[in-house]
């Protein structure tokens, strides 16, 4: 999978689990938090993610993410590993 | 302890009506909300019949609302969005009815302090379905399981997702009485307002969304029917006929706004009713049996406190399950208190037509009084061919019209849990 096709993956579940975003656009650049997404909001998009990449990447491993391109990075590693 | 407390709002979403317009109108025209069940992971369990909501939205809910005309009303209206958009359905329908009352106290436009409304979210084991939803999950992937159930599958959730939409900040909590829950959490706040703890309190009835486990465990005990009339489910529920067999399972949330008299003449807002009075008390009993002496303490001690005597009573909402010892024992109970007046006290059951709401039922039935008190009618009581008792002053199969000051409201829970209400007509400001 490509960078990309990981990121489209992510912004969707972003966009379901914040609706006030609709219309607007995500750059990868941008952090969840940045977004207005919570720490649940967060927790659940990473979640929903890694589920509909079919992959299963344990919490701690998530600790050096800072943003939404680090979470694409992380997810695509694993997918193509 | 002299501080009189009315009720200035309501909002429901239940089986007969998701607003309080067309619940008003389902109930003049008694209509019922009682056919097949079809909640799909219920498909293998005995237990067909219920009164569920149908064709419910959250987001088509919420834009009944908007827009409200101020920044205060329009962030109440986006936070119920954020909050609420992926939250389980008992969560949904307690912030749609929280709207609905808010807005006709006319608290939208703001002026009650925060920090003096109070919070009281009636029930107990709300969302059961929810965990149900997961089990299958948990076993094969638990790494994908959603962490938002960590927040949801607590009843807690409600009294934090409204507090937060509608900033609450005085006392709040939630309050579990199985079947009374509803008439409870009503009571509870009445006295914090009477205790000056809160100017202002919302009562919540959290929609109990039973899993098949509980389902079928009801059937199993025996309390729930649906067994002759098993291919009707229309004639399924019918509380005080000889041919009851058990209450049927409904799902609703409700929300009244309570507050002092003095607060709401100080907003300029009418009252839709006065609490005068109610009770809570317990009859010692874990099981499921009802108790007469439980009941007639929870009459008469409403009665006491509101200092009304039986005979100003003009209507009885009654806990009326449609469960044959439930039934019996109410109508051995009413009979105690009433005495020789009970052929002039109008007298239904609102399940017969919303199915037994569990948890919300004390706020659904205070809704449903309030109505029949302001528009001057009593719902009918649909399946009620032949009532236990010949000399009550039943409903028939169509509203009556009727003139009612007075009302009682009766809530009873398993586990010995008995509460009464006692409402006055509301008053117009001027």
């Amino acid at each position: 999978m490509t960078l990309e096709e990981v990121f489209q993956v992510v912004k969707k579940n972003i966009y379901d689990i914040l609706p006030f975003l609709a219309g607007k656009e995500i750059v990868i650049e941008s952090s969840l938090k940045d977004l207005g997404a919570n720490s649940i909001d967060r927790m659940e998009i990473v979640t929903l993610s890694m589920e509909s990449l079919n992959v299963k990447i344990p919490p701690n491993e998530f600790a050096d993410v800072n943003d939404i391109k680090g979470l694409v990075n992380l997810l695509q590693e694993k997918v193509n590993g | 302890m002299e501080k009189p407390v009315v009720i200035t709002g309501m909002g429901l979403v239940g089986p007969i009506g998701q607003n309080i317009n067309e619940f008003t109108s389902a109930l003049k025209n008694g209509e019922s909300g009682i056919g097949w069940l079809e909640k799909s992971s219920a498909s293998s369990i005995t237990v067909k019949i219920g009164a569920e909501i149908r064709d419910f939205s959250f987001k088509s809910g919420l834009l009944q609302y908007s827009p409200w005309d101020s920044q205060y009303g329009e962030g109440i209206l986006q936070r119920a969005e954020q909050c609420a958009h992926r939250s389980p359905l008992t969560v949904q329908t307690s912030v749609l009815s929280a709207l609905e009352a808010w807005q006709g106290a006319r608290l939208h436009q703001g002026n009650i302090s925060p920090y003096r409304f109070g919070l009281v979210i009636a029930g107990n084991n709300l969302n059961q379905q929810y965990p149900f939803d997961f089990y299958q999950k948990i076993n094969q992937s638990p790494e994908y399981l959603n962490p938002r159930y960590a927040l949801h599958y607590m009843d807690t959730d409600h009294l934090g997702t409204l507090s937060e939409i509608f900033e609450i900040r005085g006392e709040g909590f939630t309050l579990g009485g199985a079947s009374a829950s509803g008439n409870a959490g009503i009571y509870k706040a009445y006295q914090l307002i009477q205790w000056g703890v809160v100017d202002a309190c919302m009562v919540v009835g959290g929609l109990t969304d039973l899993s098949p486990l509980e389902l079928q465990a009801f059937y199993n005990l025996g309390a729930m029917g649906g067994k002759h009339f098993c291919n009707e489910p229309g004639k399924a529920c019918r509380p005080f006929d000889k041919r009851h067999e058990g209450f049927i399972y409904g799902q609703a949330g409700g929300c009244l706004i309570l507050e002092s008299l003095e607060s709401s003449k100080k907003r300029g807002v009418s009252s839709l009713a006065e609490i005068l009075g109610g009770s809570l008390v317990l009859d010692g009993n874990r099981l499921p049996d009802p108790s007469e002496d439980g009941e007639v303490r929870a009459m008469e001690s409403a009665l006491s406190m509101s200092k009304v005597s039986a005979d100003q009573v003009d209507y009885l909402n009654t806990h009326g399950t449609s469960s044959p010892l439930g039934d019996e024992t109410e109508m051995r109970a009413v009979r105690r208190v009433f005495k020789d007046i009970l052929p002039h006290v109008w007298i239904n059951a609102t399940k017969g037509l919303t199915g037994h709401c569990l948890c919300s039922a004390g706020v659904v039935e205070c809704i449903a009084t309030i109505i029949q008190m302001k528009e001057g009618f009593v719902h009918p009581n649909v399946n009620l061919e032949n009532p236990i008792d010949s000399q009550c002053r039943w409903v028939g199969p169509a509203s009556v019209q009727a003139d009612i000051q007075i009302a009682m409201s009766n809530s009873f829970g398993f586990g010995g849990i008995n509460s009464t209400i006692i409402l006055k007509k509301g008053t117009e400001y001027r």
